[in-house]
């Protein structure tokens, strides 16, 4: 397989992945909206283009927050290289190189998407659109997933599972780390409106919502979310999840056994940790540092990655 | 004027009754629907123009719902037509890059080849694999009657569109299955493997595996035709390349692959001459594979078409094809040629100018249909325009005489109007000498319009070959 042909499935399901994650956050921002607040007024839209790392591009174009504009940046805008629009957009620039690498039906999942999201884009949407917005973008995008299930099981692949695994483990950790403050056992809280409400949005906004109350019986605390996101791997989503199918992906592939050896080793030691290692412990070490670790070193998997197959 | 479907006006031939009563049977509500269809499939697929235009992004051609359709006989000698032609190209290629034979016999003068762009001197001396400069050429004919064709033009080096070919009959074959019950239509969904063989079978002098590696060498996404690169490339299953993501070692070309470099046998390249190779041709180049000539010379990879097949499908030595027929194979053309004055000559320059109403003149370098004039068409001002051009750079043009394309019934708005087509079928010369099944088939859309091309309002229409 080309290089460059790596290079690119790899990223097509990167921005797959993340046009999924934005439109799972705009609907959690959606949906705070809707309820009252303590303070009076809502400010879960900055923390949405937080976890979406959109703040700094949103507030160089525009001076407050608010609803219309924050879902404009975060679906259509196409400053933003994440917005959802982008995604769809480089993926199937991506995907238009390498068609010849996957199925029809994945090109045609992705092209299709296209093509609708032009004419969404040239529609002028109203603020309360966005559930239908979140709803199509789940859709295509599991549509893209599912047609990947009639490729040939090779090195492509395993490319396109690595992107995959790498964004969803870089994003359900930077909402963790935008959120972990909420996790942490805080006495005066508990219980409380507020941290319901918080916990809803860590799970909506991590597709675990429902799952989570069918994975764990009795009260909910912020300790067995913070177990079910970080450490329990029947939880699609967890970072131990993501890093298990990081690994399977990788020792999968076939080509240069040397490349994948050496990337294989800077990452053992954080899998077998993250596998053994007890909730209790990790909170105690710190929820925020152990999550800051994690986001380095799936980044710097992505940089190996990159610098060993691609260049 | 010829119709293609109508004998006269109240008869129609034969071998369109099927097709008549098919267009007979379909209310405007099918082929809104129908047409609907075809565009949307189009736009699946991704077959596409990139555009500047902020709205469209992305421009379809126009498809026409009507089949074009040629019987086994008349094929058959547009076959036997066609071949003769790109043979006789070849040897022409092989000829003025050896030992100039035909200019040493005093049929095409020396300049006319010498002094071209197109002649690439580094081919001098250099044969091919087979002797095969141009293994796939695209040859323009139109039909003026019954049994009268008339060849437009040669593409001997990187013809396209026959992506459109074979898309235009799946989406025919998905839309329209009972048509081909009652239709024998000679299948051409076997073109991608064809060519495929015709690419192993010009493998290199070093190569030493009965399975060549081929690839596809594409300019990339900006490309217009880069749906058609994708699409053939997937059809044969090889790998479609940038020049980027080639490189020279030694005595071989290799692809950068995540298993490390690849040798490469074979380059099926889609990017012109001056972006092969930076040593070689244009230095300032920020594209091309250094050193792919010198490995190319030492018969470590085939580049097909070959560096400089270009100069024969010139349209200065276009006139002379039907000589190169008879000099080179002993034969009788079996297609015509237009009639051509070439304007850098000053007697027919002459006869050009006191005629500019009754012609078509042609920019020698001209393609897309742009810059040229139709004299008859046009009007007196802009033929007077055109006479001050024509005067400045006598060189630069040629002429010939307004042909009278057939017409092909086409729906427009509903309706069965006649329109004029011409046909590109596409030639494959490796081990054999074989033809398509079939062309693409591309249609004026407007009225009165002699122009076929995409970029100026043309369409294109599925073309079928009758079977026995």
């Amino acid at each position: 397989m080309l290089s460059r042909t790596a290079e690119y499935l790899y990223w097509i399901s990167r921005y797959m992945e993340r046009a999924e994650t934005n439109a799972r956050l705009l609907d959690v921002g959606y949906r705070m909206s809707l309820f009252p607040n303590p303070n009076g007024y809502n400010n879960e839209w900055e923390s949405v283009l937080a976890a979406a790392g959109a703040i700094q591009g949103y507030k160089n174009k525009y001076n407050i927050i608010e609803q219309k504009k924050v879902e404009d940046y975060l679906f259509f805008d196409e400053d933003n290289p994440s917005s959802v629009f982008n995604c769809i957009l480089n993926a199937r620039s991506n995907a238009l190189v390498v068609r010849t690498s996957f199925t029809p039906e994945s090109w045609l999942a992705i092209n299709k998407t296209y093509q609708e999201i032009l004419k969404l884009k040239n529609n002028n949407f109203n603020a309360s659109d966005l559930p239908n917005l979140t709803e199509w973008t789940i859709e295509q995008v599991n549509l893209f997933r599912g047609s990947l299930s009639s490729l040939l099981r090779n090195d492509g692949y395993n490319f396109l599972y690595l992107g995959l695994f790498v964004e969803r483990a870089d994003n359900s950790a930077r909402l963790l780390d935008v959120k972990y403050f909420v996790l942490l056992p805080k006495p005066q809280y508990i219980g409380g409106n507020i941290d319901n409400m918080q916990w809803s949005i860590l799970l909506r906004s991590l597709s675990s919502f429902r799952a989570f109350r069918w994975a764990y019986d009795g009260d909910v605390t912020s300790t067995k979310i913070a177990d079910f996101l970080v450490l329990n791997s029947d939880c699609p989503r967890s970072l131990s999840f993501c890093i298990q199918n990081i690994v399977k992906h990788l020792t999968n592939l076939t080509c240069s056994p040397e490349k994948v050896n050496k990337i294989y080793n800077t990452l053992k030691d954080l899998n077998i940790k993250i596998q053994e290692e007890k909730i209790e412990s990790i909170v105690d070490f710190g929820l925020h540092e152990f999550v800051t670790q994690f986001i380095n070193k799936i980044s710097s998997v992505d940089s190996d990655i990159q610098k060993e197959f691609f260049n | 004027m010829f119709n293609e479907m109508y004998q006269s006006e109240s008869l129609i031939r034969n071998h369109y009754n099927n097709i008549n009563e098919w267009l007979e049977k379909m209310t405007a509500k099918v082929i809104n629907e129908k047409n609907a269809e075809a565009e949307t499939h189009f736009r699946n697929i991704g077959i596409t123009f990139s555009t500047n235009s902020e709205t469209a992004r992305e421009r379809i051609i126009p498809f026409d719902l009507i089949p074009r359709i040629f019987t086994f006989s008349e094929w058959s000698k547009l076959e036997k037509g066609v071949i003769q032609r790109a043979k006789a190209l070849n040897a022409f290629l092989a000829d003025i890059y050896n030992q100039g034979e035909i200019i040493k016999a005093n049929i095409i003068p020396k300049e006319l080849i010498f002094k071209k762009k197109s002649y690439e001197v580094s081919m001098f001396g250099f044969t091919p694999p087979r002797s095969i400069y141009s293994p796939i050429v695209g040859i323009d004919l139109v039909r003026t009657n019954h049994n009268e064709y008339f060849v437009l033009e040669d593409n001997c080096r990187t013809p396209s569109g026959v992506s459109y070919m074979l898309e235009n009959r799946e989406i025919m074959m998905r839309m329209f299955p009972d048509l081909f019950h009652t239709n024998r239509v000679t299948p051409i969904d076997d073109y991608p493997t064809r060519l495929l063989q015709t690419l192993m079978s010009l493998a290199p002098i070093k190569c030493n595996t009965s399975e060549p590696v081929c690839v596809l060498l594409t300019p990339g996404p900006l490309n217009s035709a880069y749906y058609e690169h994708s699409f053939l490339s997937d059809q044969m299953g090889i790998e479609m390349v940038e020049s980027t993501d080639l490189f020279v070692e030694g005595e071989f070309l290799y692809m950068k692959t995540v298993d490390g470099p690849k040798k490469v046998d074979v380059v099926y390249r889609r990017i012109d001459d001056d972006f092969l190779d930076p040593l070689c041709f244009n230095p300032n180049s920020v594209i091309g594979i250094p050193g792919i000539m010198d490995v190319y010379r030492t018969g470590g990879v085939n580049i097909c078409s070959a560096p400089g097949a270009g100069i024969a499908d010139d349209k200065a030595i276009y006139i002379y094809v039907p000589e190169m027929i008879k000099f080179y194979l002993g034969e009788q053309p079996i297609l015509e040629n237009v009639q051509t004055w070439s304007c850098d000559k000053d007697d027919e320059l002459n006869y050009v100018l006191d005629n500019l109403s009754d012609l078509v003149v042609k920019e020698v370098d001209g393609s897309g249909g742009y810059g040229m004039l139709i004299g008859p068409k046009s009007s007196k001002s802009s033929i007077e325009e055109f006479r001050r051009k024509l005067s400045a750079n006598p060189r630069g043009y040629i002429a010939q005489p307004l042909l009278d394309l057939s017409f092909s019934p086409t729906l427009i708005k509903n309706q069965v109007e006649g329109r004029r087509v011409d046909l590109r079928p596409f030639c494959l010369m490796g081990e054999n000498a074989q033809l398509s099944s079939g062309g693409l088939t591309r249609v004026a859309m407007n009225e009165g319009s002699f122009v076929v091309n995409s970029s100026q309002g043309g369409g294109v229409k599925d073309t079928w070959v009758l079977a026995e």
